[in-house]
């Protein structure tokens, strides 16, 4: 694929349906799983109206739903964030093409990478 | 002569339709956040000490306060996101179309259902194994 303008070199890799996959992936677990995970380990344990222990924790996480709950809670809702904020920039004239989509998949990406090797480093 | 629009940055100020959008896409910014607080948690697995060091970190005032904004914002997307989906993914069953309206309490009893599974990991199971601690105690 040729392509002739500056502005489209980027769509020619044709990852749009990438980004927009994870996006609607993110999407459903931002709205299914986030409101739970939120109201239980931002809210509800902090403020001590449940208690979560250590080794309880480190026992779920460190299983293989530790490994499904990195993917639903922190990659694809990462990924979901990243597409909003990217297109969120180019709303609000900053940024833009390349730069933004290295930028926000970038740290998209490397936010999952950490967190997978915080959970290879329990096994 | 061509005509050339000019867009302002501040465009989505001028019409409540624009700046519902805009809030819509602002939600991810404190969910950035809290993925990097759940981020931090996973790492501080590591051990006891770092576990209640998160722990203390969790429950700073500031954090519960940007915490407590994801979480009305993680619902606020839930809502614009539900009333989305019969639109782009309408169910047949037989000839007849789910009502959309079906659809929408369907993906709400969802989130119930998560939260419930969620509280039930942490509240009854943990109290049946006897390992309760108190908030940044860890241990």
């Amino acid at each position: 694929m040729n392509a002739n303008k500056t502005g489209s070199r980027w769509q020619g890799l044709h990852l749009e349906p990438l980004w927009w996959g994870l996006f609607s992936a993110g999407g459903v677990c931002f709205a299914v799983f986030i409101p739970a995970v939120v109201l239980i380990f931002g809210i509800m344990a902090p403020l001590g109206i449940i208690d979560i222990s250590y080794q309880q924790v480190r026992g779920y996480y460190a299983s293989i739903w530790g490994l499904m709950f990195t993917g639903a809670v922190i990659c694809l809702p990462a990924f979901h964030a990243a597409h909003r904020i990217r297109h969120g920039l180019h709303d609000v004239k900053l940024g833009g093409g390349l730069v933004s989509i290295i930028i926000c998949y970038g740290l998209a990406a490397t936010l999952s990478a950490t967190t997978l090797a915080a959970w290879y480093l329990l096994r | 002569m061509s005509y050339k629009p000019t867009l302002t940055r501040t465009w989505w100020l001028k019409h409540r339709f624009f700046m519902l959008y805009m809030l819509r896409e602002g939600t991810v910014l404190p969910l950035v956040f809290l993925l990097c607080s759940l981020s931090a948690g996973a790492f501080a697995l590591q051990s006891v000490e770092q576990f209640a060091s998160w722990q203390r970190f969790m429950a700073n005032p500031w954090v519960v306060a940007i915490h407590t904004v994801a979480l009305i914002a993680a619902l606020y997307h839930a809502f614009t996101f539900f009333k989305l989906f019969p639109r782009v993914m309408p169910i047949r069953v037989g000839t007849k179309l789910v009502p959309p309206a079906i659809m929408v309490v369907g993906q709400w009893l969802a989130v119930v259902a998560v939260i419930t599974v969620f509280l039930w990991l942490f509240v009854f199971s943990g109290a049946a194994h006897g390992i309760v601690a108190g908030p940044g105690g860890g241990v």
